[in-house]
């Protein structure tokens, strides 16, 4: 939003060219404090006490219990990081993750331009992709799993594959080819692309048009516009997708966990288990609430770092 | 945005629907209570979702009748969908905490953990009136913590005109049922449902049918691992490449619908669905145990079954234990139409058994000897942690990976877990 920012520093400064002083405001001290307040107690004891509490859990032996106790150092990490399942779990959700966010990345994108290039209907194509999004991933997984990639002759993957020629497979406990990943796959993007599609359009839509036309006059083919124009205009917008979109593939669990999920049993038959279904299974299936605490505290450093690096890289924040 | 703003107003009524849908179905669990005006206390029970008709009114009569009868409690019930264990694992930890649940078959760490309350006093008229087995498995250091509801006994169905048209007799050894299994699919319909994973329960059966077991006698060795554990449960592999197994149904092994719906010619299912299919094939069909997997060994069943316990944390365990002696020791008729008026478990007391007509004759009665002959249970150290190891390794031998290799790390991990228990 380039054109918003002169006018903002503007307003902020006092009439008159005198040097800007800072004075307490306390009307606006006050309506500050009374509307952030209940949201700053509510984050500091639902979640910051809660990630304090955690914390010390991971260095406890916490078995069966909440209560740290028996302080064990970094035993649970040592633990952890010498664990072949949580180590897979780990490459695991860094291969999704490498896989996911281009693909959701560049489908989105080109959902938004694609519907933002419509004359008629766009409303109807917006809602229409939007949908999905307002759909819970456990229900979804339900009809993923039951009606669209059952295992029978009648599932409705297996009877559009019949007439190619497919054989009837069991889509969920396929493993080679792991066939599971499509499920997966289709699942995720089905119940994304249409939200981060909604994010690019409010993007696409601040590019002032008065650019679009002056490079048609100039003779600037689509591609052309949407390489020299579309795109570097779309740089916050795309570096907070980047991140958001990260930040959801590496948090993946409800498909994982639904999909997989055999009822009485848990998942313990699961093809594979990304790092919070690990830590849900150790910590509240396996009551080790100090492991459990560990390797949460290892896969947000891992969020962390990669966010960073990958804003640092898109931009994210950086002025204009 | 001008024209091309969002209106919110259109937006949300077209979404909230498709939210409420959503939230609607990620509740499946119900909770109701037997409270009357006056009760001062106010017990909260919990059950796993029993998948057959009736069972939930069931336990709501009963603990109304309680109520009727004992103004002053009022018995609260969670009917629990999903992972039952772990959602009580959970609560257990928390206010929420139920005063009374069952739990299939029993854990000795939660006694470690002091959560169960000793029911000596409540069981002390009655013990000759369960098996040994189901005593001792509850014991630990001297005391009794659960009293066994009921014994559920799992085994293979098949379907006796299915077979002869093929021209194949009840498998009696692994081989056999492999073959059976090829034999036996035939366009839409599958020879033979484990599990919706083509796992299930089956590492366990196939372990046992060769003369292994998970743990020793003492409880303080894994054992799975063993030469007769990696060759039988390498036998998955067969199975799983078979192309004969039923596999991503939309109900799971415990469920018969495969069997009812002729998704499958055998099915390996509990006792509790014969009603079931009886109502469905009447005689056509019948029940063998998992069959041997070589020679030198014998076919094995899982005896499950449930335990009721009670809550040593709770604000109310003296009247918890009255409520457990009431139904679960007193009421003998209650017991008896809780075992046979939905779906069919053996009861635990002989006295109650002794009651029944269903088990005395037909495939109910053949599965009451299975159970005698060739019953193996989970020890009472084998846990939500050993189950997943256990299980883990066995998919991971299903789909192709090395036996020895998966079954060895898996008894490490359990290993760790056993060493923790027995500290």
């Amino acid at each position: 939003m380039p054109s918003a920012t002169p006018t903002r520093r503007t307003a902020s400064r006092p009439a008159g060219g005198a040097p800007p002083r800072r004075r307490a405001n306390w009307r606006a001290i006050g309506a500050f404090a009374l509307l952030t307040g209940p949201m700053v107690i509510g984050l500091g004891v639902f979640k910051y006490l809660a990630i304090g509490w955690s914390f010390l859990l991971s260095f406890n032996e916490a078995r069966g219990t909440l209560t740290p106790g028996h302080w064990v150092g970094f035993d649970n990490y040592a633990f952890l990081l010498k664990d072949d399942s949580f180590r897979s779990s780990l490459w695991m959700i860094v291969g999704f993750t490498a896989f996911i966010v281009p693909v959701t990345f560049v489908l989105s994108l080109a959902l938004a331009v694609g519907v933002n290039s419509v004359r008629r209907g766009r409303a109807f194509f917006r809602t229409t992709f939007l949908l999905p999004a307002a759909v819970s991933y456990v229900a979804a997984s339900l009809i993923w799993k039951m009606a669209l990639f059952n295992g029978l002759p009648s599932g409705i993957a297996n009877a559009l594959g019949g007439l190619f020629g497919m054989h009837v497979q069991p889509w969920l406990s396929s493993t080679d080819p792991p066939l599971y990943w499509f499920v997966i796959v289709t699942l995720r993007l089905w119940l994304q692309v249409g939200l981060y599609m909604i994010l690019f359009l409010a993007g696409l839509q601040s590019i002032p048009p008065h650019l679009y036309e002056a490079a048609a006059l100039d003779g600037a083919g689509r591609w052309k516009t949407f390489r020299s124009i579309t795109f570097p205009l779309l740089r916050h917008t795309n570096a907070a997708i980047l991140m958001l979109v990260f930040i959801a593939a590496f948090q993946a669990f409800d498909e994982f966990f639904n999909l997989f999920n055999t009822g009485q049993a848990g998942n313990a038959s699961a093809p594979v288990r990304p790092p919070l279904v690990y830590l849900y299974d150790s910590a509240l299936g396996d009551q080790n609430y100090g492991v459990g605490s560990a390797g949460a505290f290892i896969l947000t450093a891992l969020i962390v770092v990669v966010t960073l690096v990958q804003g640092r890289l898109a931009g994210f924040g950086r002025k204009d | 945005m001008g024209n091309n703003a969002l209106s919110r107003r259109n937006f949300l009524a077209g979404t909230s629907v498709l939210f409420v849908a959503g939230v609607a179905t990620a509740c499946s669990s119900g909770s109701s209570s037997s409270s009357t005006a006056g009760s001062k206390v106010t017990l909260t029970q919990w059950y796993h979702a029993y998948g057959e008709k009736g069972t939930q009114q069931a336990v709501e009569r009963y603990a109304s009748e309680y109520t009727k009868a004992n103004p002053d409690i009022a018995i609260k019930i969670n009917w629990i969908a999903g992972d039952y264990e772990t959602r009580l694992n959970s609560a257990l930890l928390s206010s929420d905490a139920p005063d009374l649940f069952e739990l299939g078959d029993f854990r000795a760490a939660n006694v470690k953990s002091g959560r169960l309350a000793p029911l000596d006093d409540i069981l002390a008229p009655v013990k000759s009136d369960y098996a040994k087995a189901a005593l001792d498995t509850a014991t630990v250091n001297g005391k009794v913590y659960g009293v066994k509801m009921m014994d559920d006994v799992m085994m293979l169905y098949y379907r006796k005109s299915i077979l002869a048209k093929a021209g194949v007799t009840p498998p009696q050894t692994f081989p056999e049922l492999v073959a059976a299994a090829k034999k036996l699919t035939t366009g839409n319909q599958k020879g033979l449902f484990i599990g919706s994973d083509g796992v299930g329960d089956i590492p366990y059966l196939l372990l046992w049918s060769n003369g292994g077991d998970l743990v020793d006698p003492s409880g303080k060795t894994v054992t799975f691992a063993s030469p007769e554990g990696v060759a039988a449960i390498g036998g998955l592999k067969d199975l799983n490449s078979s192309g004969a197994l039923l596999q991503g149904f939309t109900t799971d092994w415990f469920d018969p619908s495969a069997l009812v719906q002729n998704a499958t010619a055998m099915q390996w299912c509990g006792l509790w669905a014969m009603p079931d299919i009886k109502k469905k094939f009447g005689d056509d069909f019948g029940v063998i145990p998992w069959p041997k997997f070589g020679d030198a060994a014998a076919p094995a069943v899982r005896v499950g079954g449930w335990y009721h316990l009670v809550n040593a944390k709770g604000k109310n365990v003296e009247a918890a234990k009255k409520y457990v002696d009431w139904l679960w020791i007193q009421q003998t008729a209650l017991q008896k139409d809780w075992c046979v008026s939905y779906g069919f478990h053996i009861p635990s007391r002989k006295s109650v058994a002794a009651q029944t007509t269903e088990f005395s004759s037909g495939p109910a009665q053949e599965a009451a000897g299975f159970s005698q002959q060739y019953g193996h249970s989970f020890p009472a150290v084998w846990n939500k942690t050993t189950t997943t190891a256990f299980i883990q390794a066995a998919t991971k031998i299903a789909k192709g990976g090395d036996a020895a290799g998966e079954l060895a790390s898996a008894a490490k991990t359990c290993q760790i877990e056993l060493d923790h228990q027995n500290a």
